[in-house]
């Protein structure tokens, strides 16, 4: 296997980073904690750059790059704790519309998003059942914890149906959303209520084909929440390092103490091992392989790994300085946390990839 | 970024499987007689390991008269994979297969590369390495044993240990201390010392698999004279020598893990299914991170990889030997406690018996666990590692 990122994978990596550090900084962040800035100006950039349409098909007017990029692009703005709806526009509702519209609703909401447009996913098929109403369809129940499920200008939800999971495109308007508080202030979450909602038959998408565009779409969407805490846990340690060799005691840096080196050695190695396994992600969601489902769910496991030690080693190290609220640190700690509990905990993705390799023993067995 | 090699190195894979499958011995024969020692090499494999030298499937990366073919790094990656995925392996002196041999290739003359180092690779004869000794472990360079210089010989006295294989071994590359008044690592040589050389004493004592697992050694020199012309590479150079051996194939060494690693998923995940604990929430969580760890591992690895094929040094390879050799050990803790007091027992095999292969690996799950600390113990303990990776990778000050 060639796993090395491709010099324009590496340019392009190099050009976000750059952009994200200059555009938004922790100041911009904190402003948007403490509610003076929604974070839209951020977007505008954005828009103006094209990220958000990195991964919508050419054919479709957007850049047409693969989920390789889109990992790389995601753990960037994670480092920056980009508060923009960025993260689910492009690694939840896109993958869901990309894969599960029909042809022509697909070129209209895949265009409204290259325009600027945001947009937010319900993976949703447990608690909100869609029956069809004449041409058309009606939804209800409760969507928890949407991602930009407040804000977003449209939202797919995945709803059930008597013929498995149907996508219904929304606009804001017509749901019920309120906010959650989450501890990371700079991150949305929403409940959104659909109570007897209408969908037209034109932005309904129900059929054999949809249950396998969900759970494409579904793994994208883990692998961007994995990449997202990757990328906050990695200005973690950043952050972290640069303390280590500034700060003395006993008249040399704290960095020089081994005990000290050894902890943030294992957060390096932890970082290390979840980037890798979302690339992987990103590489089989590129290349179609077979082994999705279970590269996505290793690289969730890994990135739950990772923020557990890096967050708790980050905040010790720091000391007395990583429990304040000046220090950016906590910025990156919140980010990296908040992912976890999304789309499935490390604890379920981990017994997700176990199952998926004894399933397979299983079936050697068997023969 | 793409999951395979390209065409090129993907047919020179099948052109090794296909060979492999048609000249592996069969069972019997890798049955009749067991090595006893990494330098003791059972005359039926002592063929075997010279028809892959004399077919250049031996170091496939070197001149056909050194048991090569002249292949690319990615050629010798995937022959690497291969004789690890058949779980063959191609000598039974892996010491000197994959470090004296080379060293002695990069550093001797023609003279020596003929008289030594063919000879290991068509397993003529075996090879110990002699480095660490009780006051130098993770400190190499503090070694103490003495080699003087007088006329056309060296007389060596002192003391090595650890030296594995040594007493089945008909030479030791020797690292000795010929300038006692140059900084630490500048008064180093490194000599081919014959075993058989009047005042060589070897001791080899029991590890912790029991007192009938011999292969470590002491070994002890006692005005022990070793012909000047034996000496490696240049007077007082020992310690490039030393760099070298050990950084022999570096962008390569963590396969070992990646492969202790899917054997644990495969012999345990059998194992697991088969008492029905597959659906067990505390199995499921260990076993799933042996996954992570194993894919992990396997991806950094082709990261280096790649890498070292370009001439860049990949700061993803300083982790790996930490991160593969506590996953693997981790790993394996786990799947002894998951099989309770089963996982004690030391005649219970932890996998069929793969003839061609070290006994280690199909081992109880106890001597599995207890061999996996060579992982986090030999060639820099992890601890060293983690030293190591602070200051040279993360920048942290000493």
């Amino acid at each position: 296997m060639d796993f090395e990122l491709d010099a324009e994978q590496v340019e392009l990596q190099r050009v976000v980073r750059d952009i994200a550090e200059r555009e938004c900084p922790p100041a911009l962040v904190r402003s948007v904690i403490d509610g003076s800035d929604d974070g839209l100006g951020l977007w505008k950039t954005f828009v103006e750059l094209d990220w958000p349409s990195l991964t919508v098909p050419a054919d479709d007017g957007g850049m047409g790059m693969t989920a390789v990029e889109l990992v790389i692009v995601i753990e960037e703005l994670g480092r920056v704790a980009d508060p923009t709806p960025f993260l689910a526009t492009t690694s939840q509702y896109l993958p869901l519309v990309r894969a599960c519209a029909g042809p022509e609703a697909r070129g209209e909401l895949l265009g409204a998003l290259c325009a600027g447009g945001t947009g937010a996913a319900a993976f949703a098929a447990g608690t909100v059942r869609a029956r069809r109403d004449g041409v058309g369809w009606v939804l209800d129940g409760t969507a928890a914890h949407v991602v930009d499920g407040d804000r977003a200008a449209s939202i797919a939800v995945v709803a059930a149906t008597d013929d498995g999971p149907g996508v219904f495109v929304l606009p804001a308007q017509a749901v019920a959303a309120t906010r959650t508080p989450a501890f990371d202030g700079s991150f949305h979450l929403a409940d959104v209520a659909l109570d007897g909602v209408r969908v037209d038959a034109g932005r309904s998408f129900v059929g054999s084909e949809v249950a396998a565009g969900v759970a494409q779409a579904r793994d994208e969407a883990v692998a961007g929440l994995a990449a997202t805490m990757v990328g906050a846990s990695q200005r973690v340690l950043e952050l972290v390092l640069v303390h280590l060799s500034e700060r003395k005691q006993f008249g040399v840096p704290i960095g020089s103490f081994q005990a000290v080196k050894h902890m943030a050695v294992d957060m390096y190695v932890a970082i290390e091992r979840a980037r890798a396994l979302c690339h992987f992600a990103g590489l089989t969601l590129a290349e179609d392989d077979p082994r999705r489902a279970l590269a996505a769910s290793m690289a969730k496991t890994a990135a739950g790994d990772c923020q557990r030690l890096v967050a708790r080693h980050g905040i010790q190290l720091f000391g007395g300085l990583g429990y304040t609220w000046e220090n950016d640190l906590q910025i990156f700690v919140r980010r990296t946390k908040v992912g976890e509990p999304l789309l499935g905990s490390t604890s379920e993705h981990r017994a997700r990839a176990a199952r998926a390799v004894l399933a397979g023993h299983r079936a050697t067995e068997a023969v | 970024m793409r999951s395979t090699f390209d065409e090129k190195t993907e047919a020179f894979r099948r052109e090794f499987v296909a060979w492999l499958e048609e000249n592996a011995p069969d069972e019997a024969t890798a049955l009749s007689e067991r090595p006893r020692s990494t330098a003791h090499i059972p005359a039926w494999a002592r063929e075997w390991q010279r028809k892959l030298f004399d077919a250049g499937w031996l170091v496939p990366g070197n001149p056909p008269e050194h048991g090569g073919r002249n292949a690319s790094l990615l050629e010798v990656f995937v022959h690497q994979e291969e004789i690890g995925r058949h779980h063959i392996y191609a000598s039974f002196n892996p010491q000197g297969l994959s470090i004296i041999a080379p060293s002695l290739l990069v550093f001797g003359t023609e003279e020596q590369k003929r008289r030594w180092a063919v000879p290991i690779l068509r397993a003529e004869i075996t090879a110990a390495l002699g480095m660490s000794e009780p006051d130098a472990g993770s400190d190499l360079a503090g070694l103490r044993t003495r080699a003087v210089l007088d006329g056309d010989r060296f007389v060596v006295n002192g003391q090595k240990v650890w030296t594995s294989g040594a007493h089945d071994a008909d030479v030791i590359l020797a690292f000795v201390r010929t300038d006692p008044d140059a900084p630490k690592h500048k008064g180093l040589s490194c000599l081919i010392v014959p075993t058989d050389s009047p005042g060589l004493t070897r001791r080899p004592f029991g590890s912790i698999v029991g007192p009938d697992d011999l292969d470590f050694n002491e070994v002890f020199f006692d005005d022990v004279e070793v012909p000047a012309e034996n000496l490696i590479g240049e007077l007082n150079q020992g310690w490039r020598v030393a760099t070298g051996s050990l950084g022999h194939e570096r962008a390569m060494l963590w396969l070992g893990f990646a492969e202790r690693l899917d054997d644990l998923i495969g012999h345990g995940g059998r194992e697991i299914v088969a008492r029905g604990l597959d659906d067990d929430p505390l199995t499921l969580d260990w076993f799933g991170n042996t996954v992570v760890d194993a894919n992990a591992v396997r991806l950094l690895g082709y990261r280096t990889l790649a890498k070292a094929g370009r001439g860049v040094e990949a700061t993803e390879q300083s982790i790996l030997k930490l991160f593969g050799s506590e996953a693997s050990q981790a790993g394996t803790l786990h799947m002894m406690e998951t099989l309770g007091v089963d996982g004690l027992d030391p005649d219970r095999r932890s996998a069929p018996l793969d003839p061609l292969h070290d006994e280690g690996f199909t081992a109880s799950w106890w001597e599995r666990y207890v061999r996996s600390f060579a992982g986090t113990i030999a060639g820099g303990t992890s601890q060293i590692q983690r030293n190591i990776i602070a200051e040279r990778v993360l920048g942290l000050p000493r």
